[in-house]
């Protein structure tokens, strides 16, 4: 329960760096961490599923390899997603030359 | 911006966290059986029926290949997105990471940091390049039987392909540095792992099965994970390279 309560706070963080920050970099940030929570929490529930790493020979009882897979995919998306989000950064950066959400939002709404 | 005084703000988050902490407690609190079923099954046939050790790489080479296949997609439309949306905005990254010419700070009120290169970062991650690399090709091609894999590996490869970026300040580039050859070598890492995905379909094994029946299917997924190591290191590298501001147009 500890490891999910800290997973939980983890979460809590990137949510409040994705709402709350004004700089755009800082809320891709606030995504990856929010990518990061979400990954460790299935890995950290599989945990309980056994001891041993998921390739045969080891010896212990392995642990449930599911979840790894899905959590591998996870990762791959969440670069994905990071790389277009600062892609959007960069754009918005030339556009208004600033980073600043707010001001983006004013000199984009003034032409 | 709402008008309302700092304390008004704190104390409705303080309210929203403690309701999502109430909401959330029986989650947190949850203490049911894992289902053991399917971790039994591939304990018990998964390096039989797929050949990998690792049954990570099993599942995912070998059980849902489909999954990984789209995943490639997925990995191909982001690198295109990301590289489209940069190139579209008309100029490149200054070499050196920092944008010089802009003098104001991309955020309203803090101070602009200097960006400095040292040289003992050129000749650090020059020389540690070539031997990242070698490691993320181990990693790519002895990803059945150990920790590690093809999205492993070739994430390891594009951190050296990084680091050679980084080591060659812009000046005698090697040539897999170049924006052109990175894409060349995602775009046929992807066409190889299509053909590898429908040689099952010639041999009459299936799409996405080893092609040739009665030998081992080991190799099938050494080869996977070497063509899925090499396009996703391609790709990942080629991203990297243009956001450091390498990339030729």
């Amino acid at each position: 329960m500890t490891a999910r309560l800290i997973i939980g706070a983890l979460f809590m963080v990137g949510l409040w760096a994705l709402v709350a920050k004004r700089n755009l970099v800082k809320k891709v940030f606030g995504l990856t961490i929010l990518n990061s929570a979400a990954v460790l929490l299935f890995i950290a529930e599989a945990g309980a599923s056994g001891g041993g790493a998921p390739i045969m020979g080891g010896g212990q009882r392995i642990v449930d390899p599911i979840p790894q897979a899905l959590m591998l995919t996870a990762i791959v998306i969440g670069v994905c997603v990071t790389a277009l989000a600062l892609g959007m950064a960069y754009r918005l950066y030339k556009a208004t030359g600033s980073m600043d959400i707010e001001e983006i939002r004013k000199r984009l709404g003034n032409g | 911006m709402s008008a309302r005084a700092p304390s008004a703000q704190v104390l409705t988050a303080a309210l929203c966290i403690a309701a999502a902490s109430f909401a959330l407690w029986p989650l947190a609190n949850f203490d049911g059986p894992w289902p053991e079923g399917i971790r039994d099954y591939l304990e018990a046939r998964g390096q039989d029926e797929s050949g990998a050790r690792n049954l990570v790489s099993a599942i995912y080479l070998g059980y849902r290949g489909y999954d990984t296949l789209g995943e490639t997609i997925v990995l191909l439309v982001a690198v295109s997105g990301a590289i489209g949306m940069i190139g579209a905005a008309g100029s490149k990254l200054t070499p050196g990471y920092a944008d010089a010419a802009q003098g104001q700070s991309p955020v309203a009120g803090t101070a602009r940091r200097a960006h400095r290169r040292t040289e003992l970062i050129d000749v650090v991650t020059g020389k540690l390049g070539p031997v990242v690399l070698v490691f993320g090709l181990y990693v790519m091609l002895f990803g059945h039987v150990s920790p590690g894999g093809g999205f492993q590996g070739g994430v390891v490869v594009a951190s050296g392909i990084v680091f050679l970026g980084m080591g060659s300040k812009g000046a005698g580039l090697s040539p897999l540095v170049g924006a052109v050859t990175l894409a060349r070598i995602e775009a046929a890492g992807f066409l190889a792992l299509l053909l590898a995905a429908g040689l099952g379909i010639v041999s009459g094994a299936g799409f996405f099965a080893p092609p040739l029946r009665g030998a081992s299917p080991v190799g099938y997924i050494v080869a996977l994970n070497a063509v899925i190591g090499l396009k996703v290191g391609a790709g990942i590298g080629f991203l990297c390279i243009a956001m450091l501001g390498e990339a030729e147009r």
